[in-house]
């Protein structure tokens, strides 16, 4: 069952083309991202998706309605979690959940609510003495008092250290397993590699493909990458020699990478055996979202959640 | 929807007592100004003009309430409005059933409620330490209240509709005030204005609501231009905030 469709959708502000045309569906009980890079207009998309923003051209339905009318019954069932959303910095946390859920007519059991988010502890705490962890799953916490089905996490992670990036993760697993329809915007490939069910890849205004991230990283079918360092010399004639592989490259320190295809590992490990040359510090590397995110849009990679945590940058497995 | 504004309004009253020091001044201030200028004999004699009232029963009282009421009005309800809007609050209200304009009503009624405590007080310490009489003509009095309560705060919902910064609200705020102030009579007597002054400080609704409730203190007839202006004043404003409003 569809839960939002948003078909042909446009919206500028003033010269800007922010949305120029993007279409997507959600079914109900999936995590659906929105990813993209910072400007792409993943916002502008939810802001007219949460009846936040008025669009110029398209159209957009929501459990049945349109986000434009303003209707109260709509924004009953869908929870909004806003970038930057901040609150009066005397508001505690318990008064912050209470006063929203007096909003609703069938609000969330908030004990509950402030345990799942792991506020309990901080409910007596005023929002200017949270961390920033803490804000967002306060911030997420007001999203989900009203019962929501659909919930709408506008970059949810930004800022927040891997530590406390990682907790949100599993906490939007949890809540999806609730039977909420989430809509994630995030420019971290990670985070939609590790939470999608399928993403909206949007680039300039525009989508540039709806897939799963599997199925967005199987187009970019970039080939496998081992990287390893010799215990002695290897001559990198013999290796590419090798069937499966395409390339070597010999970096400093004595390191190679390999390129090629299926069976790669298997064709070095056995040829390295066979020589008695033992493969130190291996790691295979293999095609991303990030991968397809650069083989799909035109510049630049977006911002990665790895770079900024200071994690490695690609899916590695170290053998 | 009454209980969701009962219930914004009683958490703008907490967070208001937590941080109280905007509003305190609002509070203090003319206070301590009519207790600075309430102890002297000098405030208890009666004056040489005809009728011959003492400063403690006009000047003193209207000067009192009108700092009060400005500052409220002018400073602390459209900063505190427009700081709401740069965080992203009215937003985030805008995401639920309840309408943001419900966050603007609590805000008015606990500037409002600040501005009743003021007037309780003046009323309370004049009588009781300074010698002051009591209003002569309480009626008038209240209608006073209002309608300069209606002109002043209308005017700093037009300043939180089209200042949108709080920075520019706090510098655009005394450019406001303090004009009128002066012109409201209370750094010179508007005796002893230019004449053009006087005439342009009757058409300011801070002059108007000082003279009316003078008036009523001391039991004079209230100037109908001065009620007329403080009405034009407060319909003006609302009508403009109302429509150049943004949430955003």
């Amino acid at each position: 069952m569809t839960v939002i469709d948003v078909r042909r959708l446009r919206k500028s502000y003033g010269d800007v083309r922010a949305v120029r045309d993007v279409s997507f569906a959600v079914e109900r009980g999936e995590i659906f991202g929105i990813l993209g890079r910072n400007g792409a207009g993943k916002t502008t998309t939810v802001e007219c998706v949460a009846g936040l923003a008025r669009r110029d051209g398209g159209a957009i339905s929501v459990l049945g309605r349109d986000p434009q009318d303003g209707d109260p019954a709509l924004r009953e069932r869908v929870g909004v979690q806003l970038q930057s959303g901040a609150l009066p910095d005397k508001l505690r946390v318990g008064e912050a959940i209470d006063l929203f859920a007096s909003f609703y007519r069938a609000p969330a059991d908030r004990v509950e609510l402030l345990d799942l988010l792991g506020l309990a502890d901080v409910r007596d705490r005023p929002f200017d003495a949270l961390s920033g962890g803490q804000r967002q799953r306060l911030s997420i916490a007001l999203a989900l008092v009203g019962r929501p089905e659909v919930a709408i996490l506008d970059e949810l992670t930004t800022g927040l250290d891997p530590a406390a990036r990682r907790a949100t993760w599993e906490l939007i697993g949890e809540i999806r397993a609730r039977g909420v329809t989430i809509v994630l915007v995030t420019h971290f490939m990670e985070e939609a590699e590790r939470l999608c069910d399928r993403v909206a890849l949007i680039d300039g205004g525009r989508v540039v493909a709806v897939d799963t991230p599997a199925g967005l990283t199987a187009r970019a079918a970039r080939e496998q990458r081992i990287r390893f360092r010799p215990d002695r010399p290897v001559d990198p004639a013999l290796l590419r020699a090798l069937a499966p592989v395409s390339s070597v490259e010999a970096l400093g320190g004595g390191e190679l990478v390999l390129g090629g295809g299926d069976g790669l590992l298997f064709a070095l490990v056995t040829t390295l055996a066979e020589m008695g040359v033992e493969p130190l510090e291996l790691r295979l590397e293999q095609a991303s979202l990030e991968d397809a995110f650069l083989a799909l849009t035109a510049d630049g990679p977006p911002a990665s959640a790895a770079a900024e945590a200071g994690a490695p940058s690609r899916a590695e497995a170290v053998a | 929807m009454t209980a969701v504004l009962a219930r914004l309004t009683a958490t703008e009253w907490r967070l208001l007592l937590r941080d109280p020091v905007s509003v305190g001044f609002a509070l203090a201030l003319p206070l301590a100004l009519l207790v600075i200028f309430g102890l002297p004999a000098e405030s208890r004699e009666a004056s040489r003009d005809p009728g011959g009232e003492r400063p403690i029963d006009t000047v003193l009282p209207s000067m009192a309430l009108v700092l009060s009421f400005g500052m409220l009005a002018l400073f602390t309800l459209p900063y505190n409005l427009a700081a709401y809007r740069e965080r992203g609050i009215l937003r985030r209200l805008a995401t639920t059933p309840v309408r943001p304009v419900l966050l603007l009503a609590a805000q008015l009624a606990v500037n409002l409620a600040v501005a009743t405590l003021a007037t309780l007080l003046v009323l309370a310490i004049g009588p009781l330490a300074l010698d002051m009489a009591l209003p002569a003509d309480p009626l008038g009095l209240l209608l006073a209240l209002a309608l300069g309560a209606a002109a002043l705060f209308g005017i700093g919902l037009l300043l939180a509709a089209l200042v949108p910064r709080t920075r520019r609200i706090q510098a655009i705020g005394p450019l406001l005030f303090f004009p009128s102030l002066f012109l409201a009579g209370l750094w010179l007597p508007k005796e002893q204005m230019p004449a053009i002054l006087a005439r342009v400080g009757d058409l300011t609704p801070l002059s108007a609501f000082r003279e009316t409730l003078q008036d009523a203190w001391v039991g004079d007839a209230l100037d109908p231009l001065h009620l007329a202006v403080m009405v034009v004043w407060a319909l003006g404003a609302a009508a403009v905030a109302a429509r150049a409003f943004r949430w955003e």
